[in-house]
């Protein structure tokens, strides 16, 4: 679903947004109030970066009595390594592979 | 320990309908396709059921769970011991849940929170990459009917 990456990319795209994130693997489960206290932003402006993440579905929210908690989704991220970075890195570590298998071969005869 | 959670969320959308998803979650063919090849005994999944799977080769036992809660094709609840690993093994029971919510446009929302982790920090550090894969070819087979190459993949 392309469609789903751009919204992942666009999600990502910003200081602030990886900021959030990092923040949540730091520690997950925090509400809105924690996540702002750090920020140089207002309470509002992370409020909108954190739909943002949400709409990606890189952080999902649950509600835990009458607070709203918000957990890192590290699957989207999972999707696009499978879908771009793998494909590409793959390639070249065969090709790293088969250069070590030559020389190796090289040096034994 | 910083990144280590005890309360985990994975969320993933599929397209196909919550039945579908149920079915993969259930039936042993299907789970051993995306769940690094375990084989699962045939269970109820009724509340109280046990659920074990053993390795692929069928000589370790890996889990041997029991289902806490149970409403197909909605939601699946139960219990999480890391038997795969005798350091893991050792740790505290912990808590697995599957929630499938339909979604416009014939997707099914598919959420695992693995948490009471508290008791079992090891097997929390342990399962975050696993959790992740799993979903993603959980996903794959699915909307394919193929599993993700990943786990065909030779000499990796």
């Amino acid at each position: 679903m392309s469609d789903d990456d751009d919204r992942v990319f666009k999600a990502l795209a910003d200081r602030a947004r990886r900021r959030l994130l990092d923040r949540l693997f730091e520690r997950e489960g925090r509400t809105l109030t924690e996540l702002a206290s750090k920020m140089a932003m207002t309470r509002f402006g992370v409020m909108k970066h954190l739909r943002v993440l949400e709409e990606a579905g890189l952080i999902v929210t649950r509600r835990s009595g009458r607070e709203k908690l918000h957990f890192l989704n590290p699957v989207p991220i999972r999707l696009i390594h499978d879908r771009w970075i793998d494909k590409y890195t793959e390639s070249r570590v065969s090709a790293l592979a088969r250069l070590k298998a030559q020389l190796e071969e090289r040096g034994t005869a | 320990m910083i990144g280590v959670q005890t309360t985990q969320v994975y969320q993933i959308f599929i397209k196909a309908s919550p039945e579908r998803v149920w079915e993969a979650i259930t039936n042993p063919q299907m789970v051993a396709q995306y769940f690094f090849g375990t084989q699962m005994e045939k269970s109820t999944f009724a509340v109280g059921s046990s659920v074990r799977s053993w390795s692929p080769d069928r000589k370790t036992l890996w889990t041997d769970n029991t289902v806490l809660e149970s409403s197909p094709p909605r939601k699946l609840v139960h219990t999480w011991r890391s038997l795969y690993d005798k350091e893991l093994a050792s740790e505290a029971e912990s808590r697995v849940t599957w929630e499938i919510e339909p979604q416009e446009g014939g997707y099914s929302k598919l959420t695992v929170i693995h948490d009471r982790l508290e008791g079992a920090l090891k097997t929390a550090a342990n399962v975050s990459g696993g959790w992740t894969l799993i979903l993603s070819g959980l996903k794959t087979l699915v909307e394919t009917g193929h599993p993700l190459t990943v786990f065909g993949r030779s000499g990796t």
